[in-house]
C-alpha cells in the first residue's frame, strides 16, 4: 500500500471551518487596528444632528414631531448603508494587496492552508467587521429613536388630552407615534443593509483576485454597486423585450446584464421599513438566501481565479 | 496562456449558469416585493433631473428616503418665502422619491390647499381675477396631491381623513365645480379611513356628516345616523342629533321633529337652541328638512314674538367665491 506524501497529510490537518475561523479572526483584528471604528463618532454626530430636523412650521399639530422620527431613521439607515458598503468594498479590496505587501500572504500560503480557506476566512473577517459595526450603529439608532419617540409620544398625548380626546383616540394616536419608533421592522432593514454590504464584500473579493490594484477593485466594485440597482430593469427588458417588439440583440444585451450583475434593488426594502411598512419574515428569508447565493458563488469564483495565481 | 483562457472560459460559463439559475427566482421575488409595495417605483427622468446628478446617484444607490428628507428641507424655505410654485414643484420631487411616506403627501397638500390658497385669498398683490384662479388652482392641486397620496398609501387613514376634511371644508368647497360630488367623494374618503381600523373614532361621524349632504342618498344617511345614535351617548353630538331628526323628517314628512328635539334636549328652549344653531349653519350646506316647521312650533310654544323668529334673522350665506375676490388689493 503506497504511503501518502507528507504534505498531503499536512493539507488535510484541521478542519476547513477551524482555519477559516482563525483567518477571519486575524482579518478582523487587522481591520480593527486600522481604526475603522472611528466612523462611529461621525455616525453618532449625524444621529444627534438628525434630531434637529423638527420642522415646526412644516407640520400640522397631529403630525408634529413624527417627522423627526422619520428623519432619524432615514439618516441612520442611510449612513449605515453608506458606511457598510464603503467599508465592505474598501476593506475587502485592501485585503489581498495588503497581505502581499506585508508578505503575510506568503507565510500563510506556505503553510498547508487551502486557498479557498484563505479567501473565505478573509471574507468572513470583513463580514464580522460589518456585523459588529452595524450592531454598534443599530444600538445607537435604537437608543436615540427610543428616547425621541417617548418625547414625541408624550407631547402628542398631552395635546390630545388638552383637546379632550377620549381614551380610544389617544391609544390610536400613541400607536401611530410608536409605529415610527424602534420596531422589529427597523431591525429587518438593518439586516437588509448587512446583506447588501455582504454581497458587495464578496464581489470586491472576487474582483480583487484578478485586479491589478486596490483602486481598480474599489472603482469597479462601486460602479457595479450603482449599475446593480438597474439590473432589474435589464432583466425586465429581457423578459418583456419580445412583447415590445425588440429584436434579439436587445434581448441578448438585457440577458447578459441580468446574468452578470447582482440585483441590488432587492435590498431597497429599507425604504419601506423607514416608512413603517412591515416586512414579512419570508421576504427576509428569501433576501438572506439571495445574499448567501451571491456570497458563495463569488467566493468560489474568487478561489477559481486565485487557486493557481503565483506571487 | 492557453490554460488561462481555459480558466476564463469556465469562469464565464459559471457566471452565465449562475446568472441564469437565479434569474427566475430574483424576478419572482422582485415581483412579490413590488406587489407588496415594499419596493419604490422607479425614479422618472424628470425627478432625476430635478434632484441633480449627485442626489440621483445617492437615490439610485438605495437611499431614496434620505434624499427625500433633504429635498423636503427646501420646501421649508419656499414656504417661508411664499414661493408657492417652487414649493409645488419641490413637493412633486419629494413624493416621487418617497411615495410611501404619508407625511409628505399630507404636509404637501396642506401647504397647497390651505397656505398657498390663503395667501392668494388675502395677501397677494395680483389682480382679483388672477388671485381667484390661483386660489382655486392651489386648492385643487392640494386635493389632487391627497388623492395621489391615498393611491400610494391606501392604508393611511390620515390621508383619507385629510381628503375628506378638505372636500367638506366650507371655505374650500367653492373651489370645486360640484359640491354634491365633493360630499360624495368625502364620504368615500372617510369610509376608507374608517375601514383601515386605525382611524380616530370621530371619523365615523364625519362620514355621516358628509353623506348627509349628498343629495339623493338621504335614506342611506338615515340608516347610518340611526346606527351611530344607537351605539350610545358618545356619538350623540349636536350635529348628529339634528341630522338624525332632519333625515327622519325627509323619510317621513309627518315626523314630529319638534317633539323629538325636546325629548333629546330636555326642554323646548334647549331644543330651539339646537335647531336654531343648525338652521344658521348655512355655510356647511347641511340639509334642513323639517327644521323651519319645528322652529316655528317651538317658538310658538315658548311665546317668541313672530318678528324675533330665528327664521327671520340673517344667516351667513353659503360662501360665494366671487364675494372674496371682488376688488384688486
Amino acid at each position: 500500500m503506497p504511503l501518502a506524501p507528507p504534505h498531503a497529510e499536512a493539507t488535510t490537518r484541521g478542519s476547513h471551518l477551524g482555519r477559516i475561523r482563525v483567518i477571519a479572526a486575524h482579518t478582523f483584528t487587522h481591520l480593527v487596528r486600522m481604526k475603522v471604528f472611528y466612523f462611529l463618532a461621525v455616525f453618532a454626530a449625524m444621529i444627534i444632528a438628525s434630531n434637529a430636523f423638527e420642522l415646526p412650521h412644516h407640520a400640522t399639530p397631529e403630525t408634529m414631531g413624527v417627522n423627526v422620527l422619520r428623519a432619524i431613521k432615514s439618516w441612520s439607515l442611510g449612513a449605515m448603508t453608506l458606511f457598510s458598503v464603503v467599508m465592505a468594498v474598501v476593506a475587502t479590496a485592501l485585503l489581498i494587496p495588503r497581505d502581499v505587501e506585508d508578505r503575510t500572504l506568503y507565510t500563510i500560503l506556505a503553510k498547508p492552508v487551502p486557498r479557498v480557506d484563505y479567501l473565505a476566512g478573509k471574507l468572513c473577517g470583513v463580514l464580522l467587521l460589518l456585523a459588529v459595526s452595524l450592531l454598534a450603529m443599530d444600538l445607537l439608532m435604537v437608543a436615540v429613536l427610543h428616547w425621541r419617540t417617548a418625547m414625541v409620544a408624550a407631547d402628542q398625548i398631552q395635546m390630545a388630552k388638552q383637546l379632550g380626546w377620549n381614551a380610544q383616540a389617544i391609544d390610536s394616536l400613541r400607536s401611530d407615534v410608536l409605529a415610527q419608533g424602534p420596531t422589529a421592522t427597523l431591525q429587518t432593514a438593518v439586516l437588509a443593509v448587512f446583506l447588501r454590504a455582504a454581497v458587495m464584500a464578496a464581489l470586491a473579493l472576487f474582483i480583487s483576485t484578478f485586479s491589478t490594484s486596490t483602486l481598480f477593485t474599489t472603482v469597479i466594485t462601486f460602479l457595479i454597486y450603482f449599475i446593480g440597482h438597474f439590473q432589474a430593469d435589464a432583466r425586465d427588458w429581457y423578459l418583456h423585450a419580445g412583447q415590445l417588439g425588440q429584436g434579439w440583440l436587445a434581448r441578448s444585451a438585457g440577458l447578459l446584464l441580468a446574468m452578470v450583475l447582482p440585483d441590488l434593488q432587492l435590498f431597497d426594502v429599507i425604504d419601506a421599513a423607514i416608512e413603517g411598512v412591515t416586512i414579512p419574515l419570508w421576504i427576509n428569508a428569501k433576501l438572506c438566501l439571495v445574499a448567501l447565493y451571491y456570497a458563495v458563488f463569488f467566493t468560489l469564483a474568487s478561489w477559481w481565479v486565485f487557486s493557481d495565481k503565483e506571487f | 496562456m492557453q490554460r488561462r483562457w481555459h480558466k476564463l472560459m469556465i469562469l464565464a460559463l459559471a457566471l452565465s449558469v449562475f446568472g441564469a439559475a437565479r434569474l427566475g427566482f430574483e424576478a419572482e421575488l422582485h415581483q412579490s416585493l413590488r406587489e407588496a409595495n415594499l419596493l419604490p417605483t422607479p425614479l422618472s427622468t424628470t425627478t432625476r433631473e430635478k434632484i441633480g446628478q449627485t442626489s440621483s446617484a445617492v437615490a439610485l444607490g438605495g437611499l431614496r428616503t434620505l434624499v427625500a428628507t433633504f429635498v423636503n428641507l427646501r420646501t421649508v424655505g419656499q414656504f417661508e418665502t411664499r414661493r408657492w410654485a417652487d414649493l409645488a414643484e419641490t413637493l412633486e420631487t419629494v413624493v416621487a422619491l418617497a411615495p410611501r411616506t404619508g407625511f409628505y403627501w399630507e404636509t404637501g397638500s396642506w401647504h397647497l390647499a390651505y397656505n398657498a390658497a390663503a395667501y392668494y385669498l388675502h395677501d397677494s398683490e395680483l389682480p382679483a381675477l388672477r388671485r381667484k384662479e390661483a386660489w382655486r388652482s392651489f386648492i385643487q392641486h392640494g386635493r389632487t396631491l391627497l388623492e395621489r397620496g391615498t393611491q400610494h398609501n391606501p392604508d393611511d387613514w390620515r390621508l383619507w381623513s385629510n381628503l375628506g376634511f378638505l372636500l367638506t371644508d366650507a371655505n374650500k368647497i367653492a373651489a370645486f365645480n360640484d359640491p354634491n360630488e365633493c360630499f360624495a367623494s368625502a364620504e368615500v374618503a372617510y369610509t376608507r379611513a374608517v375601514n383601515t381600523g386605525r382611524a380616530l373614532p370621530y371619523l365615523r361621524r364625519s362620514r355621516l356628516y358628509a353623506l348627509a349632504r349628498v343629495q339623493g342618498r338621504e335614506a342611506e344617511a338615515l340608516a347610518m345616523a340611526r346606527a351611530l345614535y344607537a351605539e350610545g351617548s358618545h356619538n350623540r353630538t349636536p350635529t348628529l342629533l339634528v341630522l338624525l331628526m332632519v333625515l327622519e323628517s325627509h323619510a317621513d314628512p309627518n315626523f314630529d321633529l319638534a317633539s323629538r328635539a325636546i325629548q333629546e334636549c330636555g326642554s323646548p328652549s334647549e331644543a330651539l337652541k339646537l335647531l336654531g344653531n343648525h338652521w344658521r349653519r348655512t355655510r356647511d350646506r347641511y340639509p334642513v328638512f323639517g327644521i323651519p316647521l319645528a322652529i316655528r312650533k317651538l317658538e310658538t310654544q315658548l311665546n317668541v314674538p313672530a318678528d324675533q323668529s330665528i327664521l327671520l334673522q340673517p344667516a351667513a350665506a353659503p360662501p360665494q367665491v366671487d364675494d372674496w375676490f371682488q376688488s384688486d388689493r
